[in-house]
């Protein structure tokens, strides 16, 4: 598989961009990033993502560090079931998180764990046990974690799924892609349209899971309005709690990346694709969806917290092939090749750890908190941004902003949720002070902002890092 | 540079009528000094008694043949040249690139020879030995091919190249027949006197007509159908004819052997541990190594370090004797000491300096700036690379507001600059972005003073005094056409502000015309507009005339109320309107979308003659994330800038996407990463303001007006 989303337990409120437990002072009023500003401390993670990556074979879009099974046969077959190479593989991943050292002594149980691929619902549940125990006797987990796992049609059954929930997995990601079979032809799935239909009936058949997701993939080769509208359609029909939708990304070194370039057939334009990525958002919406992040939907309340994990900038463990960790404030990213990843995790076991990581500066945190949190309907909250890292630079972001505030590709946000007119943020960007107490959140607006993010969020990064 | 050259042009016209009764030019020489048979045979024996070296002694003019291939584009030249070289044994065959004497990539890409190069090949031959059959071991030649370049912008290089030379191979297509360029080059090579031996190629294609191209060479030069060689460069078929007759039929160099050295030299190139390499070809008296030579063109002395022949690679020989070409290296630092036509001679002796020779002269000015500004000293490193090998480019430093540092370059003509950007971006790796073309103009004042303007943006817009008058560069073309075209072509001369000086018929299907014309007219897109209207049947070619009067306005671009001064440019009064149009109708389609409406005016002084509006939007210049590292090289290449500080927000009407990656853990780091780069990319578009400009914008400005 290929997109994670993520989880979430009973949470029904969305948690906060990080807070820093000590605000440091106010600088001076230079309206640029001053780097005497302390880095905020992080918490230590209560989120782990754990990378399974076996596939039966690589999807045609797809660059992340998967292992190809290269088998047809369909999962519940005994020679998949028992391929040495699965059970190496979670020995190893057990070997790494054993050697891993609690982030600091105050660890907190894991609130979410998220089992991402590669294609995860290819490893045995007893397997998948083994890792969540080591998880649970290494971390400790919380009361209500969420526990997500990434499951492609064709790969389970009910009995294999039932087997996951009941080792206390409780969100299921379902990477449908598509519903057309001559799509997922094209993207060189290892399921057709019929999986599809089963897996569904099989997720929603389930009793014990009230939380699951659909992925879709967006501007696929050949894809037309009409097949987006009915797959959109169809994932309204299934009701899941979670519905993410990407825009196909022509990733060099794939098979679409020597094939396609983006923009030109059969690819959509990227005016289609604007459409497709505004149909997802007017029908889902109308369904009853909250589009609260840029690619990902959901019923109220149902946000997968192990991925507001990543955009509220906050620590999380990775543990798995290629898989990232961001720990006091350092991201690292494991090897992408096994053998590589296999020296590694040896390493870290005998304690000579090769933690090759990137602290992350003041600078880059707030750029890193500005991108991360522009990406969600929440949105930037402009007095924490503030307090961590100047309230002049939360103005200049402001200021940066005003002309797309106007246009409507930026909306600010009072105190309440309640969006400001332009006139509003004018004034209160005139009373310098002000931005944080009235204007306190600034956020893309769905779907003409965010169909501009990166060019909002560069500009941000502008005034950020000049 | 057409406008470079040239003593030959005027004799021209004057040689044309003659045409017919010139008869065979290739029949001419046919006998040959009996005297040099015993010589060449005393030489033998050294010849082989030196182990790998090529002595050079052992051929006297007689057994030197210099020629050169003309012909017209892609009608075989180095596809040919390629077999004479294997059929000498000079290169092997399948080894070494095609087209081996067209070594710039610029050459091979467009087809085109820039650099004159020569190599020198040995041929056994029975000529000369009336009982030839009973003849073991026939003398052996000395052949110089020498390479020249085709276009008009190098017309001045080729009239030096072919002056070396004692005859040419013309070589047709046989299904396309004679082409302008074949008519051109014929003139040139006929005007220097050449023996000319008409090749008929690519006689293996289907469509192949020899006999109908036969009778084109009958009609059009008077050459003998007899004397045309029938070949294929491609199978081979009918080679071996060419050789023995380049030998039979080619006159030996006219240097005498007892006089003073005087050598002429072609062309030059720049070696990164040799230095400046010169090509030469000795007329009179013999170069040796370490002998001290000098410069009639820059009075330079200098000692000669290296000297050979071309093989086709550097093989030195010590020396280099009456009638032969090779190269020099004599410690010269750049190739700006290296004339093309200059003529070198021993020092402290008194030679009569070779005809011809001319300096460089620039009639083609544009600014080259970094396509990136910050990469202005890699571009600064690029061109004084570049220009230690094309000499003939001049270089000043000039900034504008909206590009930054740069250059403002003269060039010997349009294709001379075209060049010279893409040998900039192909060997030096530089991106730029180069301005419209200019012609030096000069401008008369109320208060007298007199300005000469190589940069319409160094012109004032409102200079606060009264222009009195203003001049321009003219040309003289000369025009033949089949007298079909005659109409259209006039047409185009009246459009481009011609005047008619002769209009006559060289036979019955050819018109001659002759016309003044401002050069800035046919600087941009002339030839293109000739050959299409004439179905590239016209030839057309120019000599430098005085400066005339000329009712010249600036025509200023504003982005946004302000003017952009890389676009300003020089044009006349009556055509300002239409071009101005012109320019803001191409700017607002290539200024694609933006976030905020653009106005796009053309202006002269404070009167606005023309506006358009823009606003769209396109994220391309913006790189999505969707797009990765591929395109970043792309946009790069496509480099925006950016211009006017001053934007009106308006609606944004097409919105499109700009990019909605997933985002997780993994993958915070490689999107931001990203974002910076799209972030450094608004940097540079800050700095002057907030339009984004395509470079292919400027590129789409230099072929209007």
């Amino acid at each position: 598989m290929f997109f994670h989303s993520a989880l979430l337990g009973k949470a029904r409120i969305l948690p906060h961009v990080p807070s820093f437990p000590n605000p440091p002072p106010r600088p001076p009023t230079v309206c640029k990033f001053s780097s005497s500003a302390d880095i905020p401390t992080l918490p230590p993670p209560t989120s782990a993502y754990v990378h399974l990556p076996f596939c039966r074979k690589r999807c045609h879009y797809c660059d992340f560090p998967i292992i190809a099974l290269g088998s047809s046969s369909s999962s519940s077959s005994p020679s998949q079931e028992n391929d040495p190479r699965i059970a190496n593989y979670i020995h190893l991943l057990l070997q790494e998180i054993e050697a891993t050292k609690p982030a600091s002594h105050d660890q907190q149980p894991l609130e979410t764990v998220f089992f991402g691929g590669g294609t995860p619902s290819l490893v045995p549940p007893p397997l998948v046990a083994l890792v969540l125990d080591a998880l649970r006797s290494k971390f400790g987990m919380c009361t209500d974690p969420e526990i997500s796992i990434e499951m492609d049609p064709g790969t389970f059954d009910r009995g294999r799924l039932e087997e996951l929930l009941a080792l206390g997995v409780n969100r299921v990601s379902l990477g449908v892609q598509a519903f057309q079979e001559e799509l997922l032809r094209a993207c060189g799935r290892a399921h057709g349209w019929k999986e599809v239909y089963e897996a569904i009936e099989i997720v929603t058949g389930c009793d014990g899971l009230e939380n699951w997701s659909m992925d879709l993939i967006s501007s696929l080769p050949h894809q037309t309005p009409e097949m987006w509208e009915e797959s959109l359609s169809q994932v309204v029909d299934a009701r899941p709690t979670h519905v993410s939708v990407y825009d196909l990304q022509v990733e060099q070194g794939t098979k679409f990346g020597q094939l396609y370039t983006p923009g030109e057939f059969p690819l959509p334009t990227e005016t289609q694709s604007a459409n497709f990525y505004k149909m997802a958002s007017e029908t889902l919406t109308k369904a009853g969806y909250s589009h609260y992040e840029i690619s990902s939907y959901c019923k109220s309340g149902y946000e997968c917290k192990h991925n507001l994990t990543y955009w509220q900038n906050r620590s999380f463990y990775g543990f798995g092939l290629g898989s990232t960790s961001y720990i006091n404030g350092v991201r690292f990213s494991r090897p992408r090749r096994l053998k590589e990843y296999i020296d590694w995790v040896q390493k870290v076991s005998d304690g000579m750890v090769g933690h090759d990581a990137t602290s992350v500066g003041s600078k880059d945190m707030a750029m890193d908190v500005v991108m991360l949190s522009l990406r969600t309907a929440r949105g930037l909250d402009l007095s924490s941004f503030g307090r961590s890292f100047g309230d002049c630079l939360a103005l200049s972001l402001c200021k940066a902003l005003r002309p797309f505030v106007e246009s409507g590709h930026v909306v600010a946000i009072d105190g309440d949720r309640k969006s400001l007119s332009f006139q509003d943020f004018e004034q209160q960007l005139n009373d310098d002070y002000e931005i944080g107490s009235k204007v306190a959140f600034i956020r893309l607006s769905d779907p003409d902002g965010f169909l501009l993010s990166n060019e909002l969020i560069s500009i941000a990064f502008g005034v950020i890092s000049p | 540079m057409g406008a470079l050259d040239r003593a030959l042009r005027a004799a021209r016209s004057k040689l044309r009528p003659l045409l017919s009764t010139t008869s065979s030019v290739s029949s001419v020489f046919r006998g040959i000094p009996i005297g040099c048979v015993d010589r060449s045979f005393c030489s033998q024996s050294r010849h082989n008694s030196r182990e790998g070296g090529v002595d050079l002694s052992q051929y006297p003019p007689e057994r030197i043949r210099n020629f050169s291939i003309i012909a017209h584009v892609d009608h075989g030249k180095s596809t040919l040249a390629d077999r004479l070289l294997e059929l000498t044994a000079t290169i092997k065959r399948g080894h070494g690139q095609p087209q081996y004497l067209d070594k710039l990539q610029v050459e091979r890409e467009r087809g085109i020879t820039v650099k004159a190069q020569t190599a020198t090949m040995f041929h056994k031959h029975k000529f000369g030995f009336p009982d030839a059959s009973n003849i073991q071991d026939p003398p052996n030649f000395l052949l110089n091919l020498i390479d020249t370049p085709g276009h008009v912008d190098f017309s001045y290089e080729v009239s030096r190249s072919l002056a070396a030379c004692q005859g040419a191979l013309l070589v047709v297509d046989a299904a396309q027949g004679v082409q302008a360029q074949t008519v051109a080059n014929f003139y040139l090579a006929f005007e220097s006197n050449l023996s000319i031996i008409p090749v008929i190629n690519k006689i293996d294609q289907p469509t192949a007509d020899p006999d109908r191209v036969k009778a084109q060479l009958k009609s059009l030069f008077d050459l003998d159908p007899n004397d045309a060689l029938l070949t294929s460069a491609k199978t081979g078929q009918g080679l071996e004819q060419i050789l023995p007759a380049v030998i039979e039929r080619i006159p030996s160099p006219p240097g005498k052997c007892d006089s003073p050295l005087r050598m002429l030299l072609l062309d030059s190139y720049y070696d990164e541990y040799k230095g400046v390499i010169c090509h030469v070809a000795v007329v009179d008296g013999a170069l040796r190594k370490g002998d001290k030579i000098a410069s009639v063109a820059t009075g330079q002395n200098y000692e000669v370090l290296d000297v050979g022949i071309m093989h086709p690679e550097l093989t030195p020989t010590g020396v280099l004797f009456t009638g032969q070409v090779g190269y020099v290296v004599s410690g010269m630092r750049t190739t700006k000491e290296a004339r093309v036509g200059d003529t070198l001679y021993h020092a402290k002796s008194i030679v009569l300096p070779l005809p011809g020779f001319k300096p460089a002269k620039h009639m083609v000015f544009s600014g080259l700036y970094p396509a990136d500004g910050s990469d202005f000293d890699a571009l600064n490193h690029a061109i004084e690379r570049l220009t230690c090998n094309d000499a003939s480019v001049s270089v000043t430093k000039e900034s504008s507001t909206a590009l930054g540092m740069g250059f403002r370059c003269g060039f010997l003509g349009l294709l001379h600059m075209d060049v010279f950007h893409q040998r900039l971006e192909q060997e030096y790796g530089a991106r730029i972005i180069s301005t419209i073309p200019t012609v030096p103009y000069i401008f008369e004042y109320s208060d007298g003073s007199k300005i000469q303007v190589q940069n319409p943006a160094s012109l004032a817009s409102n200079p606060g005094k009264r222009v009195t008058a203003c001049w321009e560069p003219s040309v003289i073309a000369t025009i033949i056409i089949p007298s079909e075209y005659v109409g259209p072509v006039i047409t185009l001369c009246s459009e481009r502000r011609g005047e008619q000086l002769e209009y006559s018929f060289i036979d019955n299907q050819r018109a001659l015309m002759k016309y003044r014309l401002p050069l800035r007219e046919i600087i941009v897109d002339f030839y293109n507009e000739l050959k299409s209207i004439t179905s590239g049947y016209a030839t057309f070619d120019y000599e430098d005339s005085e400066y005339q009067k000329s009712d010249l306005v600036k025509l200023d671009i504003l982005l946004n109320g302000q003017p952009v001064d890389a676009m300003a440019t020089i044009v006349h009064n009556l055509k300002a309107q239409r071009i101005g149009r012109e320019l803001v109708e191409k700017l607002k389609k290539f200024i694609d979308r933006q976030m905020f409406e653009i106005t796009i005016q053309a202006a002269i002084g404070s009167k606005v003659i023309a506006r358009e509006t823009t606003f769209l939007l396109n994220p391309k210049h913006w790189i999505p994330d969707s797009v990765f590292h591929n395109d970043w090289i792309s946009f790069s290449l496509r480099q925006t800038l950016h211009f006017g500080s001053s934007f009106s927000p308006c609606s944004i009407s097409a919105m499109r996407k700009n990019v909605l990656a997933k985002c997780y853990g993994g993958d915070v780091t490689r999107k931001k990463k990203l974002l910076e780069k799209q972030k450094e990319g608004k940097k540079r578009m800050k700095r002057v303001g907030s339009v984004d400009i395509p470079q292919e914008a400027f590129h789409e400005l230099l072929k209007v007006s």
